[in-house]
């Protein structure tokens, strides 16, 4: 394990031009789990602390973390494509993954919406739909590879050009590409970090309530919070006398 | 100091506000409202008052009339909440909270709306706002006059001083002595400020701004039986503990001891004309809305105010069509539904080398007014306010997605959460006729009504201002010795729509927010405003619905050739 200074922001992607650190460098997770088992905080698993919540809440995580709900909204071919989608945008490359696809199928099938739809725009279970379709008809823009099955550096290609609203072709001429990106990214992004291994990933303390949370002052952290992997050095700072 | 000054500051936290018992009828050990003894109308029998929407201005108009012996009914489309059992400490299962069905965004500028800035179900929005307690400035209601942009309203600051002073010892509000507008001091005492917000407020001072505690609406100190905050940071999730402020806690308890009825999960459909009177000024006698079974009721009353918030009030009253009024309700000067404003509230975040946790404490820490008002220096008219925000891991993904990152990049920063604090900008954005609320007649809800579509688009001086706001946020993290930033483009809070005036064809209701073209129709939400200032809009909302409930009382609402409010005794 490297002794990573995390008080410096040299790991961050806007300092190393546009390319974050590897993530190979962080600790395994050593204390329940992290999507990829990355370890920034490797001893905090936030569902240590389940006894302290409010049963509501209880209820509702744990059913997050418990339950892989089957795909019924999307078809097996859109899974297929939309399932590397999601993997590729959430950098999951390797178990354990946060299920995003399956967590995304649920509320879609559901009809769990957000309350408002662009006007150009269809609902947003159709514009996933035709995000699958897209990303296929894109990928054969480059070969004769569907999405799934193209190679990485085409997917990445793919990718990035939705990040940028820049997709053109089929699918792109009818469906605004940044807006689908909008729609499809506020999804994707409300399932990863909604996931208790996310949150220990980040080393967000979570619910607190009805305990609440006492420790607020720069640097402070309450007895139960993590801390970072590799915040001090022991062999640099010695203790002071 | 003065004795007075001295007698005022041991008082502090003390003063128990007149003519309201709601913190003191809630029960110790549950968050729920008691509705044990909550009066029942049955909907034939003619109330004084109909009330759509239990929000910030429903709420208030409801219980100062139910204190004056009106019969009030409250109607609102959303669930009466219980807190301890509809309410969680997470995002994702806040959903609910939020106006989810079907509306339509158009325009230049969309405006996204969902959790960003809707409500539902009893409480309002102020369920889940940060918890912001502004006052506007008193040059608000003549920016007109006095910059030659935007609008003039009908009546001033003065009129509303003695509700906002009423208001914040009701919710109660905790800040700073406040320097900016009309410079005033607030019932509790500052909360304590989280170690992002200690960064912000010496960046800001090296540069010369002033960063103030608060004000927010959320108990310092136990208040009645509502219990001191825990600084659990879930603010925008719905208080689970009842020491934010929301109409929920704060006004609808009195309200009911005082024989109001809050009828939860009915969706107004329409308000029903009185087709009787075809000469002289309309009335109309009750709304028709869908109960919990989906059956249609008509609730008759001898008035009606409607308190739906900028985009449900215009659709009800655009729904509610009859040959008299064949374009909608109120709608005969075409003015319904426009000058719908949002606040551009862009957000700075700063990286700094000790773990901040800025998901600990409530979100609203510290605020500076300094910008509010014009200046020629900068280029545009108006201003904007400075606040801070605290996003939770959801709302911290969206500000780095809307940096541009994502995969790798995005889950690196996401990893460096706990290193950054936000800053957010509240900048007052001005009216357009063009920015409008219509209905979407060939899109219906699960009740058959046609949606509610939002057109919005920026004007130049929008986005000097959105601009100018984004880059002194820069300037307080680049002062504070930030070591990284992002920023994202967003909006929040939404008024006008039925703007009141003095002119009816330039607006929807008088100064006594009776629509102009009918006798017992009033509006009484976000809704009436003609301009936003840079000030979150709640307690002016509410402080507008006291003044409304004052002179509805007081019996000082009359007009020129218009009968009386009869009211049913």
């Amino acid at each position: 394990m490297s002794g990573r200074d995390f008080s410096l922001p040299d790991h961050l992607p806007n300092h190393r031009g546009g390319e974050p650190a590897s993530p190979d460098e962080l600790p395994r997770q050593r204390n329940g789990i992290t999507p990829q088992m990355h370890g920034r905080y490797p001893n905090h698993d936030v569902l240590d602390e389940r006894d302290h919540w409010d049963g509501v809440t209880r209820r509702v995580v744990l059913e997050r973390v418990d339950q892989g709900p089957p795909i019924r909204f999307f078809t097996a071919g859109e899974a297929v494509t939309l399932g590397v989608f999601c993997d590729l945008v959430m950098a999951q490359d390797r178990e354990p993954r946060v299920p995003v696809l399956n967590m995304v199928d649920a509320k879609l099938f559901d009809g769990k919406l957000d309350g408002y739809r662009y006007a150009e725009m269809p609902d947003d279970r159709e514009t996933w739909r035709q995000v699958a379709s897209g990303l296929d008809s894109s990928a054969r823009q480059h070969g004769d590879h569907d999405f799934a099955s193209a190679p990485a550096h085409i997917q990445h290609q793919v990718v990035d050009a939705f990040s940028r609203g820049e997709l053109r072709g089929v699918v792109w001429d009818s469906l605004p590409c940044a807006r689908a990106w909008a729609v499809v990214m506020r999804a994707v992004l409300s399932e990863f970090y909604s996931h208790p291994w996310a949150w220990n990933e980040i080393g967000f303390g979570g619910p607190a309530y009805p305990r609440g949370y006492a420790r607020l002052g720069a640097g402070q952290r309450e007895s139960w919070e993590g801390s970072p992997a590799t915040d001090s050095d022991p062999v640099r700072e010695r203790p002071s006398p | 100091m003065s004795t007075l000054h001295s007698l005022r500051t041991l008082a502090r936290g003390a003063l128990r506000p007149p003519e309201n018992d709601s913190a003191f009828l809630l029960d110790v050990h549950r968050r729920a409202v008691p509705t044990e003894r909550m009066a029942r109308y049955d909907p034939s029998y003619e109330v004084d008052l109909v009330i759509v929407g239990a929000g910030a201005g429903g709420g208030v108009l409801a219980q100062r009339l139910a204190r004056r012996g009106w019969k009030v009914v409250v109607l609102d489309a959303g669930p009466f909440w219980d807190p301890d059992k509809d309410w969680v400490s997470d995002e994702a299962g806040s959903h609910g909270l939020y106006w989810t069905e079907e509306r339509i965004i158009g325009g230049k500028d969309p405006v996204e709306l969902g959790k960003n800035n809707s409500g539902r179900g009893v409480g309002g929005s102020m369920v889940h706002y940060a918890g912001y307690c502004p006052r506007f400035h008193p040059s608000d209601f003549d920016v007109f006059s006095r910059d030659g942009v935007g609008e003039d309203w009908p009546l001033g600051y003065g009129d509303l001083k003695a509700e906002y002073e009423r208001l914040e010892l009701e919710l109660p509000v905790s800040g700073d002595h406040w320097p900016w507008g009309d410079p005033h001091r607030y019932p509790h005492t500052p909360h304590p400020i989280a170690g992002g917000a200690e960064f912000a407020r010496e960046g800001a001072r090296r540069l010369g701004i002033e960063m103030r505690v608060g004000p927010v609406g959320i108990t310092n100190g136990a208040f009645g039986n509502r219990p001191h905050c825990i600084y659990r940071g879930f603010c925008l999730q719905g208080c689970k503990v009842n020491a934010k402020a929301s109409p929920l806690v704060t006004h609808l308890p009195d309200a009911i001891e005082h024989g109001a009825e809050i009828r939860a999960d009915c969706m107004v459909a329409s308000i029903e004309l009185d087709e009787g009177g075809s000469r002289g000024p309309a009335r109309v006698r009750g709304v028709h809305y869908f109960d919990r079974d989906g059956s249609r009721v008509l609730q008759r009353a001898a008035a009606v105010a409607v308190a739906g918030y900028s985009i449900e009030t215009p659709r009800l009253l655009l729904n509610s069509i009859s040959k008299r009024f064949p374009h909608g309700l109120a709608n005969g000067n075409d003015q319904v539904g426009r000058c719908v404003m949002v606040q551009g509230a862009p957000q700075v975040a700063g990286r700094f080398p000790m773990e901040l946790r800025m998901y600990k404490a409530p979100p609203p820490e510290i605020s500076s007014e300094q910008f509010y008002e014009t200046d020629e220096t900068r280029g545009f008219a108006r201003g904007f306010s400075i606040q801070t925000v605290g996003p939770l891991p959801i709302g911290w993904a969206e500000h780095v997605l809307a940096a541009g990152h994502w995969g790798g990049a995005l889950r690196e920063y996401m990893r460096d959460y706990n290193h950054w604090y936000t800053l957010g900008a509240l900048c007052e954005l001005l009216p357009h006729p063009d920015n409008r609320i219509t209905v979407a007649v060939d899109c219906l809800d699960r009740h058959g009504l046609p949606v509610a579509r939002m057109d919005y688009a920026q004007s130049e001086n929008d986005r000097k201002n959105i601009a100018f706001a984004k880059q002194t946020m820069r300037d307080i993290f680049a002062a504070a010795e930030a070591q990284d930033m992002l920023e994202i483009d967003r909006y929040a809070h939404l008024v006008g729509g039925c703007r009141m005036g003095s002119d009816p064809e330039r607006s929807v209701i008088d100064s006594d927010h009776r629509a102009w073209e009918l006798d017992n129709l009033f509006i009484a939400d976000g809704s009436v405003m003609p301009t936003q200032g840079s000030a979150n809009p709640a307690l002016t909302i509410m402080a507008l619905a006291s003044r409304l409930a004052g002179r509805l009382a007081g019996k000082q609402v009359s007009g020129a050739g218009r009968r009386g409010l009869t009211r049913a005794r």
